[in-house]
């Protein structure tokens, strides 16, 4: 029963990873834009990601890392102060919000008030967080943020060639995948003599307070796990959500599967593409970080393919999140027979060598591949270059 | 302010080609009015630039009596006209709400909300009979049914004024029946409502005013009370013959290509209907039509580009219904295809390896699997010649930079000159100058003289008359009607054409 | 204008988004190298651009014993292109043909002069074989060929240490045994003294003009080059794209495979047992891309990538890390990725220069 725990902890490691990747990638493809770099986006992620988790590691902080504090304060100031104005728009009276809002003077007193509140906290937070010890989870989110904003920012890279300037979006991706791994040997080496990054900490959460004890759930769920694994779960929610139930989630579905339609609406698809790509660039930062940190103790310039194992489970998924989850616990469960084969008594005694474990998730992708991609749903103008002018 | 929408003197040109020629119509509120032509008359531009999708040369536009500018589809949203295209612009894998609400959604919190739509589309379902079910999946209703989505996608952004392109072009009788009633609904709210459209029948059952138009130029605006189908296919058809061709008569060979029972089904609807025709040696059979009746479909299951299921083909006495299109080239059957820069030509490719495009693994081309580039190059000297194929670079021009009726002359001169005994030709001259319609005509003819069988279909009527020895008029997927050009008139051919007669059942 | 400067001009032209591509990367390459370490950067540069000639005849032979693979690959890649189709996969048919073809240099006893010959065909026919397999699953399942050979890339990663280990383990250093010297490829010490040159960079230069007859001269290559512009004209003209797309994934195996047993005939040449997909495959999408996806052009971008290589192995002693080639090589493929849009925009910026020059002269005179 232990073993069994055990896969299935193992298992959400893979799984998270492969969640959230595929998630981001789920966004820029139901928009109508492939994206084979999701690889070297989640390498340069995971680097900065894992260099800033390093820095944070060591109290004092180190100027570089003062700066990487400085951003995360800023971001958290930037979701304070929003909530903060819908606050205040819920207390005000409706009225007198919006006749704030007509008369360009008091816009103006308005904006210049925001900006101050904005800065402020963004001070506050940092003053305070360079004086502590920032705890360890937190450390953790820290250097997702860093890995998702460096990811976001690179694969705007992508998102300008193929969606503006009409490039082929494989080679445009390809490019992104041989850049990133280079860069990051090359930077680390001129900084650091050596390409790996090691971090020290144990992000693991042996148990979580009071919901470890719930019989069987508490070991299954919250036993052993990493943060990551519930940031994943609630990435699910929200992206379901969002496409499927908001404004920019429909206008987005409607750009994957027939721009023109969406084009005699009104709707800006280069835009909408743009910012379904960026994000597919946050989501794989994220996973490159999540990645090194919950399968090793270094960055070392690689993500084992799971950049393209998250294509697959894309695919295997459907495009639609209810099955990508499942097909990321899929994808997540051989790999995790590839790495623990030897503790299953079963398995351990067919005597197959430990290579073929290692190819069970890329054989597995070939043959589900295989056997989907005839019938697959996926959004009709995928791929396709978008050209106004040929209305 | 007696008008509801004036376009005043429009011209549009495209190139060369004069698509609208100092065009005026003027439409009162209320009013259902109905733009008459054949295919290429000017009528779908015209509503393209009264919908933002074309800026006019010269003319203006005047609604409610102000002039105004419509750059693109939504300032023609803004000002209250709406459009139903020939091709719908639905998402499939929405549900009709959502198709209908795209792009103007309510939201909430962020979350989208649906009540108000659900109440305002409900009301507007109601009202007008557009019964369908909001909830479906387009790509599981009926095409009818989609129809109708693309209308209540422009009632609900509150447009009157409604400008339908061939709706009835892809309905069953029983739905133009309801789309007339609807139409007739629309206008008793004081809706304006103009209609594209090359069916009679419809004109007369639902519109109010007609206005003509002939290659790019308005002939006439009647009220349609007060003429006759036949006046109004005078009108549409009506002109001076270009020029004539000397076609002598000769008896008919054998009867080398046959089809029985075609039938070809699509979304529910059969695309094409139980088609039986044959072609004899020596004989030109022409298909006539409106672009949409089935013909495209009708040759592409022919010619093997499209699979068929139920009937047979036989050319030369051999059942071709499944074999591969090389077996069809090999069997004796030639293709001068609709959309040449899709099928007939490889647009990368230069001229002589185009024109060897089918039967370059044959002895003659090559040799161990190497290309016998000498007799490539001669074969297209040859062709080049005999042909007037007119190219930059001779042989070698990439055929991408060659023009349009060049393009088409490389085309016809290797259907042509491989060996066949059947040629398939669709839209020879479409888009080409008089001297160069001249000289394809005149090569039909020869070929004709030469003992080939050929099919040939085509959307321009003088042409068929000219050229067929027999006439096989198709109407939503039918052969409507057997005619001999030389016993019937333009005028009649066109009311064929236009559903408004047919003839019995034939072979 | 006369013939030869109507063809140069011709030539230029298609030249030109590589040149515009390579000038960007080299720009960008100098940039970093300034950040970096102004002091040393356009020593560095200049080193870079050399190449192999910084080692003197010892240089240009590596050089040219690294060029063979990638131009292989290269024209792997070049080849599956034409015919429309991505192989991101030479990488992993390039390994299970440097397998293989070690396989019959250690395992197997042929004479003299037949061995290499032997270890070389048939470890390009294990090439070929890993690049059917894909083939397969586009024209049958219509599966993405691009997903999948990648997975097939690290599929034979793996299986490559388990047939090391398992079929010629040298367990002193934990990689493949040494093939024995019959096995070996014919050197070219004689005319580059102390580099690995050897015959391989003579067969690339052959397969290469192979290819290009393939892909202009036969009717094989007609019918590929046809599905690749034209899938529906293809169609039309009776051609069977199906075995087309199967024929062209296994050729291009085939000369994948061919690059790992070049790559590998070397006595001391072995292949490790830590996972690795070799990089060579993916410099081979680079050569063809420069290669502006000819078999020929294949030819003279690999040797000039594999020059560029040698440049950034020189350019160690100015304490710049070779991995500055591979983000020149990143960015040169990224504008040539861009480059239809780029020339339009290059070509708006340059009219503008130009008539804000003209008005200047305008001015003047007045």
């Amino acid at each position: 029963m232990d073993i069994l725990y055990q896969l299935v902890q193992n298992t959400y490691v893979s799984m998270t990873v492969l969640l959230i990747v595929a998630l981001g990638g789920l966004l820029a493809e139901r928009s109508g834009v492939t994206n084979i770099a999701l690889e070297g986006i989640m390498i340069l992620g995971a680097f900065i990601g894992v260099w800033a988790i390093q820095g944070l590691e060591i109290y004092p902080y180190s100027p570089l890392t003062k700066v990487v504090i400085f951003l995360v304060s800023l971001a958290f100031s930037a979701v304070m102060s929003w909530g903060l104005s819908l606050f205040i728009k819920r207390l005000f009276k409706k009225d007198i919000y919006s006749l704030f809002k007509k008369n360009i003077t008091t816009k103006r007193i308005l904006l210049v008030i925001s900006a101050l509140v904005a800065l402020t906290l963004t001070i506050l937070f940092f003053i305070w967080l360079v004086n502590t010890q920032i705890h360890v989870q937190f450390i953790l989110v820290m250097g997702m943020m860093i890995g998702g904003l460096v990811g976001g920012l690179y694969a705007m890279i992508h998102a300008h060639a193929s969606i503006y300037m009409k490039a082929n979006q494989i080679i445009s991706a390809t490019a992104l995948n041989l850049f990133a791994p280079a860069f990051a040997i090359f930077t680390a080496r001129f900084i650091q003599r050596g390409q790996q990054i090691p971090f020290s900490s144990s992000f693991l959460i042996q148990e979580v307070p009071l919901l470890s004890q719930i019989p069987i759930i508490g070991q299954l769920l919250f036993t052993r796990v990493y943060l990551s694994f519930f940031i994943g779960l609630a990435l699910l929610v929200i992206i379901s959500i969002i496409i499927f139930k908001t404004k920019f989630g429909i206008r987005l579905r409607a750009c994957g599967e027939n721009p023109n339609a969406a084009d005699s609406l009104g709707i800006n698809i280069y835009r909408l593409r743009f910012i379904a790509v960026t994000l597919s660039g946050v989501f794989a930062g994220m996973g490159g970080v999540i990645f090194v940190v919950t399968t090793s103790t270094e960055f070392n310039v690689t993500v084992a393919g799971f950049g393209f194992l998250a294509i697959a489970v894309l695919i295997f998924g459907n495009w639609r999140p209810s099955r990508i989850i499942l097909a990321a616990l899929f994808f997540g469960f051989m790999r995790t027979i590839a790495s623990s084969y030897s503790i299953i008594p079963f398995l351990n005694s067919l005597g197959l060598p430990r290579e073929f474990y290692n190819m069970i998730p890329y054989i597995a992708t070939l043959v589900i591949l295989a056997f989907f991609s005839k019938n697959s749903r996926a959004p009709k103008a995928l791929g396709q270059i978008y050209d106004q002018g040929k209305r | 302010m007696k008008y509801k929408v004036e376009m005043k003197h429009i011209t549009k040109v495209f190139g060369t080609l004069v698509a609208n020629d100092d065009v005026s119509i003027a439409i009162k509120t209320g009013e259902i009015y109905a733009l008459l032509g054949e295919n290429g008359a000017g009528k779908s531009t015209l509503m393209s630039i009264l919908f933002g999708l074309y800026k006019p040369e010269k003319g203006e536009i005047v609604i409610d009596g102000i002039p105004v500018e419509i750059n693109n589809p939504n300032d023609a949203n803004k000002m209250g006209i709406g459009m139903v295209h020939q091709h719908f612009k639905l998402v499939e894998t929405f549900t009709v709400l959502e198709n209908i609400i795209l792009g103007i959604e309510d939201v909430k919190k962020g979350i989208l909300q649906y009540d108000d739509a659900i109440k305002k589309i409900t009301k507007l379902i109601e009202t007008y009979q557009l019964n369908v079910d909001i909830n479906a999946y387009i790509k599981d209703i009926t095409v009818g049914q989609q129809q109708r989505v693309e209308i209540l996608k422009m009632l609900y952004r509150d447009s009157d004024i409604l400008i339908f392109d061939e709706p009835t072009a892809v309905l069953t009788p029983q739905e133009i029946h309801e789309l007339i009633n609807i139409m007739k609904g629309f206008s008793k709210e004081g809706k304006t409502i103009i209609l594209i459209t090359h069916k009679l029948n419809e004109i007369k059952a639902v519109a109010d005013t007609c206005t003509v138009l002939r290659r790019g130029k308005a002939i006439g605006t009647v009220k349609v009370s007060d003429v006759s189908v036949e006046k109004m296919a005078e009108m549409m058809v009506g002109r001076e013959v270009l020029f004539t061709v000397e076609k002598e008569d000769i008896t008919p060979g054998e009867n080398i290509f046959k089809v029985e029972n075609l039938s070809i089904e699509g979304k529910g609807k059969k695309i094409v209907k139980n088609i039986n025709f044959d072609v004899h040696q020596s004989e030109i059979v022409g298909i006539a039509g409106i672009d949409g009746n089935g013909q495209t479909e009708l040759i592409h299951a022919l010619t093997g580009l499209i699979p068929f299921h139920h009937g047979t083909v036989t050319l030369n006495g051999k059942d071709i219904s499944k074999t591969n299109i090389r077996t069809k080239y090999e069997t004796g059957m030639s293709h001068i295809p609709e959309d040449r820069q899709k099928h007939g030509v490889i647009m990368d490719f230069d001229l002589q390896s185009n024109l060897i495009l089918q039967n370059f693994y044959q002895p003659q081309y090559q040799k161990h699997k190497f290309l016998r580039f000498d007799a490539i190059l001669e074969n297209a000297k040859t062709l080049i010649e005999q042909f007037d194929i007119r190219s930059e670079g001779g042989p070698r021009t990439i055929l991408r930079s060659m023009s349009g009726g060049n393009q088409q002359k490389a085309i016809l001169g290797r259907e042509m000159a491989r060996a066949h005994d059947l040629l398939i030709a669709v839209q020879p001259t479409r888009g080409l100058d008089v001297g160069a319609i001249e000289y394809i005509h005149n090569q039909l003819l020869a070929e004709r003289r030469r003992g080939k069988a050929i099919l040939l279909v085509s959307l321009e009527i003088e042409e068929i008359m000219n050229l067929s020895d027999r006439i096989l008029v198709m109407y939503e997927g039918e052969i409507v009607g057997e005619l001999d050009p030389k016993e019937i008139t333009i005028n009649e051919l066109g009311l064929y054409m236009s559903g408004a007669k047919r003839g019995a059942s034939h072979v | 204008m006369s013939k030869t400067k109507k063809l140069l001009r011709k030539f230029f032209t298609a030249l030109k988004p590589s040149l515009i591509a390579i000038g960007f990367g080299l720009l960008i390459g100098l940039i970093i190298m300034l950040i970096f370490n102004p002091g040393d950067a356009f020593q560095a540069l200049f080193t870079l651009l050399i190449g192999g000639f910084n080692g003197g005849l010892k240089g240009i032979g590596n050089m040219l014993y690294q060029a063979a693979p990638i131009i292989l690959t290269g024209l792997a890649v070049a080849f599956a292109f034409k015919t429309g189709l991505f192989n991101i996969g030479a990488s992993g048919q390039m390994m299970m043909g440097a397998y293989v073809a070690i396989y019959v240099g250690v395992r197997w006893e042929l004479p003299f002069g037949i061995h290499w010959i032997v270890a070389m065909l048939i470890g390009t026919l294990a090439g070929g074989l890993w690049g059917l397999i894909p083939g397969l699953l586009k024209a049958i399942s219509n599966v993405n060929e691009v997903i999948s050979s990648i997975m097939m890339n690290y599929i034979a990663g793996h299986w490559l240490i388990y047939l090391i280990r398992t079929n010629i383990f040298n367990g002193s250093y934990s990689r493949s045994m040494n093939i024995l010297p019959s096995a070996q490829l014919p050197m070219l010490t004689s005319i580059f003294p102390g580099s690995s040159a050897n015959i391989g960079i003579l067969i690339a230069i052959a397969v290469a003009i192979i290819a290009h007859i393939i892909v202009h001269k036969t009717t094989l290559g007609f019918q590929l080059r046809a599905s690749g512009f034209s899938m529906d004209g293809s169609k039309y003209a009776g051609m069977n794209t199906k075995s087309n797309i199967i024929t062209a994934m296994t050729i291009s195996g085939l000369f994948a495979g061919l690059a790992g047993a070049l790559a590998y005939l070397v006595v001391g040449k072995t292949i490790g047992t830590a996972f690795e997909i070799f990089p060579q495959g993916f410099d081979g999408i680079s050569v063809a891309l420069l290669g502006l996806g000819e078999p020929l052009g294949a030819l003279f971008a690999g040797i000039f990538l594999s020059n560029l290589r040698m440049g950034g192995f020189y350019m160690q002693s100015y304490g710049f890390v070779p991995q500055i080639i591979d983000m020149i090589i990143a960015v040169i493929i990224y504008v040539t990725a861009i480059s239809i849009a780029l020339q339009a925009a290059l070509k708006i910026y340059g009219d503008r220069i130009r008539a804000w020059f003209k008005r200047r002269k305008l001015k003047e005179e007045v």
